[in-house]
C-alpha cells in the first residue's frame, strides 16, 4: 500500500499546530520578552499557548474519525479521537491556570515544553504501532522530567524531577525490551499483525517475560503499586501546574495507548476473568496491580497530612480503578473507561489549580492546616475544591459518581461476581467509603476549621475562570453523563 | 404561532432560572428576585397557553420528545417531555394560579426579612411541579416529585424559628416520603416488568396497549395482576401527597407556612400533584379492569380511600376554629372527591374538578390571607367577626369562593365540576355507596363553609385586631378579583357544553344525558347545608370569643372528637411513633456496638498500613535520597555516591515486582 503522506499531514495537524505553538511561544517570548514583566510575560505565553491548544482541538474534531492512516501507524477511531480532545481539554486548562499561580522564571520555556508534553500525548491516542508507541510515552515522558523539576529555586522541585527520571528512565528501559521480545516474538511491530501472529502461537516463556515488562512501564505510567513510589514525592514537589498535568493529560493519553495495546495487540494473550491463576496473561498481572493500588492508595492516603502526598495516594487508588476498566474495556467497551479518566483528570487539574493559588497568596500550601478556612479566604475556591473532591470521592450527581459507576457497571457484567473482576469491583466499592473519608478531612480544614489568624483574603478575579469552568463541567457531566458516552456510540 | 414540543422544558426551566437567581441574590435585592421570579411565571404561562393551542389542534395525541440521559451497558435510561391536553390545561392553570400568587405574596411578605429566599423558594418549587407536569417519564416525575416535596419542606418551615412551622415541616416532609417509598417501589418494579419508565414512546411506552397487555397477563402475590399491584404502590405515592387518609395527618399542619404558601400548596399545585399522577398513568390503574376474575381491581381501592376521605375531611372540618385549618380540610376533603371521581371511572371529571378547586380554593386562601394580613396574624374565627363592612372587596370575593366550594348551582364552577364527579359516582356499577358518601359531604361542606363566613365576616368584632382591620392593598386584592373572575368563567368549561370533557378524552363516548334528579337531589342537600348553616350561626351571631360553639354545646363529645381530628395524630404517636422510636434506639445499640467496632478495627489497619508505608519509603527508600538532596542543597556539588546507591533502591523494588510478575505468569502457565 502506497503510503498517503497528505492524509497524514491532514491527521498530524493538531501535533503540527502544537509544536509551532511552543515555537511561537519562545519566539514570541525573545522579541517582546525581554523588557517585559515577569507576569506579563507568563500570560502572553499562557495565552498563545490556549490558543494553540484551541487550534489543535478544531483540527483534531475536523479530522474525525477516519480509522487507520498512513497504512495502520495510526488509527482515528472513538477512543483515539476522544483522547485527543480530552488530552487538549486538560492541557488547555492547565495553561489557563497558569497567570494564577506562582509565577516560573522562565513562563514562555514552561509553556512550550508543556505544549511538547501535550504532542507527546496526542500521538500516544492514535499510536498503534509500538515503535511509535514508544517514541510518544519517551517525548511525553522527557517533556514531563522538565515540568516536574522547573522549578529550579526549590530544591523539592529539583528532587521530584529527578526521581520521576530515574524511575522513568528504569520503565522506559523495560518498556523497550519488553516490545523488542514482542517483535522477536512475532516479527511485527504492528498491533493487528502481533495480534495475528500470537493467535498462531503459543505460549513461550519468554512471552510472559514481554508481558511483565509492559505491565511494569504501564503500572509506572499509571502510578499503580507497586510502581508508584515516584508518585507522592513529584506531587508534593513539582510546580502545581506540572503536578497537574503528570495526574491528568499524561495519564489519560497513558490509559488510552495501553488500552489499545493490550486489546488490540496482546488480546489473545490477557489470560481469563474467572480462573486467573489457571490460564495467566496480562489480566493476571493487571488484577494484582489493581488490587494493590486501591489497598494500598485508599489506605495510604488516610495517613497524610499534607494535600499534595493525599492526592498522590488518592490517585493511586485511582489507578486501581482505572485498571480495573482497562481489564473490561474489551469486552464493555472503552467509554466508561476514558469518561472516568477525563473526569478525574478535570478534577485532578482543578484541586491542583487551587493549591497553587493558595500557594501563590500564602507562599506554601502543603499541610492540610494551609487549607483552613478557606471558606472565609476565598469562597470561590473553596467551592470550586469542594466540587473537585466530591467528584473524586464519587459523590452524586457530580461526574466523579458516573464515571465510578458506569466502570463498576461494566466490570461486573461482564465478569460477574465470583470473577477476579468482580472481586476487585467489590474491594474498590467498598475502598470507596475510605476515600470519602479522607476527602472530607480535606474538605473539613477547607470548610469547617476557622482561618489562621494571620491570612489574608484570597482576591481571585478573572483567573480563577479555569477553575471555575472545570467545576462546571464536572458538574454538567454528571447530569448529562450521554454527552460524552454517545460518542463511543458514534465513533 | 404553534408551539414545538421539544421547547416544553422551558416551561419549568423559566422558574428554575428564577430560583437561581433567587439564591444568588443578596438580602437586599428584594425587586430582583421577586421580578424574576414574577416574570419567569408569567413568561411560562404565555407558554403553556400556546402549548395548550398547539395541543388542541389534535386532542387525541399525545406529543412526545424522547431523549436518552445515559446509558450503561446495553441498557439505556430514557427522558422525555409530553405535550397533551392534560398536560397543558394543568400547566396553564398552575402557571396562572401561580403568577397570582406570587404577585399577593409581593404584598404579604412585605415585612418579611427573607423576602428573596421566599421568592427562591416559591420558584423552586413551581419549577417542580411543571417539571411532573411536562415530563414524559416516570422517573422524571419522581424526580421533580422529590423535589416539590423538598420545596414543600423549605416553605412550610419558612418561618423556621417557630416550633410549630419546623415541626410541621418535618411532619409533611416524612409523612409523604412514606407514600414515596411505595411509589418508588411501583417505579422500579415497572421498570423491572418492562424496561422502560416512558409513558408513551411509539408503542413500547409503559401506558400503551402493548405492555399493558404483557402487565395484566402476569400475576403476584394474592392473585393480582402486576398492573393492579404496580399501579396500588404508585398511588401510595398519590395518597401521601394529595394528603389522603390514612396519611392526610400532615396536610392541616402544613398551614404554619405562609398564606401564600398554603394557597400554593394547597390549591394549585402540591396536593393536585397525585391526582394528576394518577390521571396520568390511568391506562395504567385501570388496565386490570379488563379482566374477568380479578380478586381486587386497583381502582376500586382509590374509590374507597377517595370516598373515606371526602366524608371525614368534611366532618372534622365542621369542628375546627382556626380559619385555615378549616380550609386545609375542606381541601383534604376535595381530595377526596377527585380521588373518588377518577375511581369511579371519570378521571376527566377530576381533572375538571382539579382545576375549578385550584381557583377557588387559592381564591379562598388568598381571601383568607388578606383577612389575617388585615388582623394582625389573628386566624381563630372565634376572635374575628364583623369584617365584611371593613373589607368589603375581601367579604365579596371570599364569598363567590365559598359559593363555589359548596356548590351554588348554576353560577359557579365548582357547582358544575362537582355535578360531574357525582353523576360519576352514580353511574358507577359496583357500589352506589360512594355516592352516599359524596351526598352526605356535600350537605357538610355548604354547612362548614356558611360556619365559616358567618363567623369571620359578620356579627361583633371580637377582638381588638378584628375592630381595626382595614381592607388590604392592590398587590393583594387585585389576585384575588382575578381569581374570583375566573371561578365564574370556569362555568364555561362544562356550560352549555362538556367542553372541557369532550378536549380532554375525545375518545370517550359522549355521556348520556344527565339524570336531572340527581342534580335536583344535589342542590337541594347545598340547600340544606347553607340553610342549616344560616339558621344556627347567622340568627344569632356569637357575642363574645370565649363562647361554646352551639354544635359544641348540643353533643359536646362529638364535637371534641372531631375538633381534636379524630385523634389520628395521637394514634400514630402511640404506635408508629413508639415502635420507630424503639427500633431507633435499637438500631442505635448495635450501631455502637457491633458496627462500630467493626469500623474501629478497620480503621485501625489503615492507619497501621499508612503508617507502615510511610515509615518505610521515609527512612528505607529515602533516606538515602533526602540525604542525597540534603548534599545538592548544602553543596550543590556533584551528585554523590549516596544517590546511586538510592537509584539502586529504586532499581531493586521495581526489579523484585517485575520478577515476581513473571513468576506468577510462569508458575501459573506452567500448571
Amino acid at each position: 500500500m502506497m503510503p498517503n503522506y497528505s492524509q497524514l499531514g491532514l491527521a498530524l495537524l493538531p501535533e503540527l499546530s502544537l509544536v509551532f505553538g511552543a515555537l511561537l511561544v519562545i519566539g514570541y517570548d525573545l522579541a517582546f520578552g525581554r523588557k517585559a514583566a515577569l507576569e506579563d510575560r507568563c500570560r502572553a505565553s499562557a495565552a498563545l499557548g490556549s490558543i494553540a491548544a484551541v487550534l489543535a482541538s478544531w483540527h483534531v474534531m475536523r479530522f474525525g474519525f477516519a480509522g487507520a492512516v498512513f497504512g495502520g501507524v495510526l488509527t482515528f477511531d472513538a477512543l483515539a479521537l476522544m483522547t485527543r480532545l480530552g488530552v487538549l481539554l486538560l492541557a488547555l486548562l492547565t495553561l489557563a491556570t497558569l497567570p494564577a499561580l506562582r509565577v516560573q522564571r522562565n513562563p514562555a520555556e514552561y509553556v512550550a515544553v508543556l505544549l511538547f508534553a501535550t504532542t507527546g500525548f496526542l500521538v500516544m491516542a492514535a499510536a498503534q504501532q509500538l515503535l511509535l508507541v514508544f517514541v510518544a510515552i519517551e517525548l511525553a515522558s522527557l517533556s514531563l522530567y522538565v515540568l516536574a523539576g522547573f522549578d529550579k529555586t526549590r530544591p523539592e522541585s529539583a528532587e521530584a524531577g529527578l526521581k520521576y527520571f530515574l524511575f522513568g528512565g528504569m520503565a522506559a528501559a523495560f518498556l523497550l525490551f519488553g516490545f523488542s521480545l514482542l517483535y522477536g516474538l512475532t516479527g511485527s511491530i504492528e498491533l493487528p499483525k502481533i495480534s495475528a501472529a500470537l493467535q498462531a502461537g503459543g505460549n513461550a516463556p519468554l512471552l510472559y517475560v514481554a508481558l511483565a515488562m509492559i505491565v511494569v512501564a504501564f503500572g509506572f505510567k499509571a502510578a499503580a503499586a507497586p510502581f508508584h513510589l515516584w508518585a507522592p514525592d513529584v506531587y508534593q514537589g513539582a510546580p502545581p501546574s506540572s503536578a497537574a498535568l503528570i495526574a491528568s493529560a499524561s495519564k489519560l493519553a497513558g490509559v488510552a495507548v495501553f488500552a489499545r495495546l493490550f486489546w488490540h495487540g496482546l488480546a489473545g494473550v490477557g489470560g481469563t476473568f474467572a480462573a486467573p491463576l489457571d490460564s495467566p496473561g496480562w489480566l493476571t498481572l493487571l488484577a494484582i496491580l489493581a488490587g494493590g493500588s486501591l489497598l494500598l492508595g485508599n489506605l495510604a492516603a488516610l495517613a497524610q497530612t499534607s494535600v499534595r502526598r493525599l492526592l498522590a495516594y488518592s490517585a493511586i487508588g485511582h489507578a486501581g480503578v482505572m485498571l480495573i476498566g482497562v481489564m473490561v474495556a474489551g469486552r464493555s467497551g472503552v467509554a466508561p473507561l476514558f469518561y472516568y479518566v477525563l473526569t478525574y483528570g478535570l478534577a485532578t487539574v482543578g484541586a491542583f489549580g487551587v493549591i497553587g493559588v493558595v500557594e501563590r497568596h500564602t507562599g506554601r500550601c502543603d499541610t492540610l492546616a494551609d487549607l483552613a478556612g478557606l471558606h472565609r479566604r476565598s469562597p470561590v475556591l473553596a467551592l470550586c475544591l469542594l466540587v473537585y473532591l466530591l467528584s473524586l470521592a464519587g459523590v452524586p450527581p457530580l461526574a466523579g459518581f458516573f464515571g465510578k459507576f458506569s466502570v463498576f457497571a461494566g466490570a461486573l457484567q461482564v465478569g460477574g461476581m465470583a470473577s477476579s473482576v468482580g472481586a476487585l469491583t467489590l474491594l474498590a466499592i467498598a475502598l470507596s467509603a475510605v476515600a470519602l473519608y479522607y476527602y472530607l478531612l480535606v474538605l473539613k480544614a477547607a470548610w469547617v476549621s476557622a482561618p489562621p489568624p494571620d491570612s489574608s483574603r484570597i482576591v481571585v478575579r478573572l483567573d480563577a475562570l479555569p477553575l471555575v469552568v472545570a467545576a462546571g463541567l464536572l458538574l454538567v457531566l454528571g447530569a448529562f453523563p450521554h454527552v460524552v458516552l454517545r460518542m463511543f456510540l458514534i465513533g | 404561532m404553534s408551539f414545538s414540543v421539544q421547547l416544553l422544558w422551558l416551561i419549568p426551566a423559566l422558574p428554575l432560572a428564577a430560583a437561581a437567581i433567587g439564591a444568588l441574590t443578596p438580602r437586599g435585592g428584594r425587586t430582583l428576585a421577586a421580578g424574576a421570579a414574577i416574570a419567569a411565571m408569567l413568561g411560562s404561562f404565555v407558554l403553556s397557553c400556546l402549548a395548550l393551542r398547539t395541543a388542541l389542534v389534535d386532542p387525541s395525541a399525545h406529543l412526545t420528545h424522547n431523549f436518552t440521559w445515559f446509558a450503561f451497558g446495553s441498557e439505556a435510561l430514557q427522558l422525555g417531555w409530553l405535550l397533551d391536553p392534560l398536560t397543558a390545561f394543568m400547566c396553564v392553570m398552575v402557571t396562572f394560579v401561580g403568577s397570582l400568587i406570587f404577585i399577593f405574596s409581593t404584598g404579604y411578605m412585605k415585612e418579611d426579612a427573607n423576602f428573596t429566599r421566599f421568592f427562591c423558594f416559591l420558584s423552586l418549587f413551581a419549577a417542580a411541579m411543571l417539571g411532573i407536569l411536562v415530563a414524559n417519564s416516570l422517573l422524571l416525575v419522581f424526580v421533580s416529585w422529590e423535589l416539590v416535596g423538598l420545596a414543600s419542606y423549605l416553605l412550610i418551615g419558612f418561618w423556621f424559628h417557630k416550633p410549630e412551622a419546623a415541626a410541621a415541616a418535618k411532619k409533611a416532609f416524612i409523612t409523604t416520603r412514606i407514600g414515596d417509598l411505595g411509589f418508588l417501589l411501583g417505579l422500579l418494579w415497572l421498570y423491572h416488568a418492562t424496561g422502560s419508565l416512558l409513558f408513551y414512546d411509539n408503542g413500547a411506552g409503559v401506558l400503551e396497549a402493548d405492555t399493558l397487555s404483557l402487565l395484566i397477563t402476569e400475576t403476584t402475590l394474592g392473585g393480582l395482576a402486576v398492573s393492579t399491584a404496580i399501579g396500588l404502590l404508585i398511588f401510595c405515592g398519590a395518597i401521601g401527597k394529595s394528603g389522603q387518609f390514612p396519611l392526610h395527618v400532615w396536610l392541616p399542619d402544613a398551614m404554619e407556612g405562609p398564606t401564600p404558601v398554603s394557597a400554593l400548596i394547597h390549591a394549585a399545585t402540591m396536593v393536585a400533584a397525585g391526582v394528576f399522577l394518577i390521571a396520568r398513568i390511568y391506562p395504567l390503574m385501570s388496565a386490570d379492569l379488563a379482566l374477568p376474575e380479578a380478586p381486587v381491581n386497583a381502582l376500586t381501592i382509590v374509590t374507597a380511600i377517595g370516598a373515606i376521605t371526602a366524608l371525614m375531611g368534611a366532618c372534622i372540618a365542621v369542628a375546627q376554629n382556626d380559619l385555615k385549618r378549616v380550609l386545609a380540610f375542606s381541601t383534604v376533603s376535595q381530595l377526596g372527591y377527585m380521588m373518588l371521581a377518577l375511581g369511579v371511572g371519570s378521571w376527566v371529571a377530576a381533572i375538571f374538578h382539579l382545576l375549578t378547586h385550584a381557583f377557588f380554593k387559592a381564591l379562598l386562601f388568598l381571601g383568607a390571607g388578606s383577612v389575617i394580613h388585615a388582623a394582625h396574624h389573628e386566624q381563630d374565627i372565634r376572635r374575628l367577626g364583623g369584617l365584611a363592612p371593613k373589607m368589603k372587596l375581601t367579604f365579596a370575593t371570599f364569598a363567590i369562593g365559598m359559593m363555589a366550594l359548596a356548590g351554588v348551582p348554576f353560577l359557579f364552577s365548582g357547582f358544575w365540576s362537582k355535578e360531574a364527579i357525582l353523576h360519576a359516582a352514580h353511574a358507577w356499577p359496583v357500589s352506589q355507596l360512594p355516592l352516599a358518601f359524596g351526598l352526605t359531604a356535600v350537605v357538610l361542606t355548604a354547612f362548614y363553609m356558611t360556619r365559616l363566613v358567618a363567623e369571620v365576616f359578620f356579627g361583633q368584632p371580637r377582638s381588638h385586631a378584628a375592630e381595626h382591620a382595614h381592607e388590604s392593598s392592590a398587590t393583594m386584592t387585585v389576585p384575588l378579583v382575578l381569581l374570583a373572575v375566573a371561578t365564574i368563567a370556569l362555568s364555561l368549561l362544562a356550560w352549555p357544553t362538556p367542553w372541557l370533557a369532550q378536549k380532554l378524552d375525545p375518545l370517550a363516548h359522549t355521556e348520556a344525558a344527565h339524570g336531572h334528579g340527581l342534580m335536583i337531589l344535589s342542590i337541594a342537600l347545598v340547600g340544606v347545608g347553607l340553610g342549616l348553616g344560616a339558621w344556627i350561626y347567622l340568627r344569632k351571631p356569637r357575642t363574645s370569643a370565649d363562647a361554646a360553639d352551639p354544635l359544641e354545646s348540643a353533643a359536646p363529645s362529638a364535637f371534641d372528637a372531631l375538633a381534636r381530628r379524630l385523634g389520628f395524630d395521637e394514634l400514630y404517636a402511640a404506635t408508629f411513633g413508639r415502635l420507630f422510636f424503639a427500633l431507633a434506639k435499637l438500631a442505635d445499640a448495635f450501631d455502637r456496638l457491633v458496627w462500630g467496632g467493626v469500623v474501629r478495627a478497620v480503621a485501625a489497619l489503615g492507619r497501621w498500613i499508612g503508617v507502615v508505608n510511610q515509615e518505610a519509603e521515609d527512612n528505607v527508600l529515602n533516606a538515602g535520597f533526602d540525604s542525597g538532596s540534603e548534599t545538592l542543597r548544602t553543596g550543590g556539588r556533584a551528585y554523590s555516591a549516596t544517590q546511586t546507591g538510592d537509584a539502586h533502591g529504586y532499581l531493586l523494588t521495581m526489579a523484585v515486582a517485575f520478577v515476581l510478575l513473571v513468576l506468577v505468569l510462569v508458575i501459573g502457565g506452567a500448571r
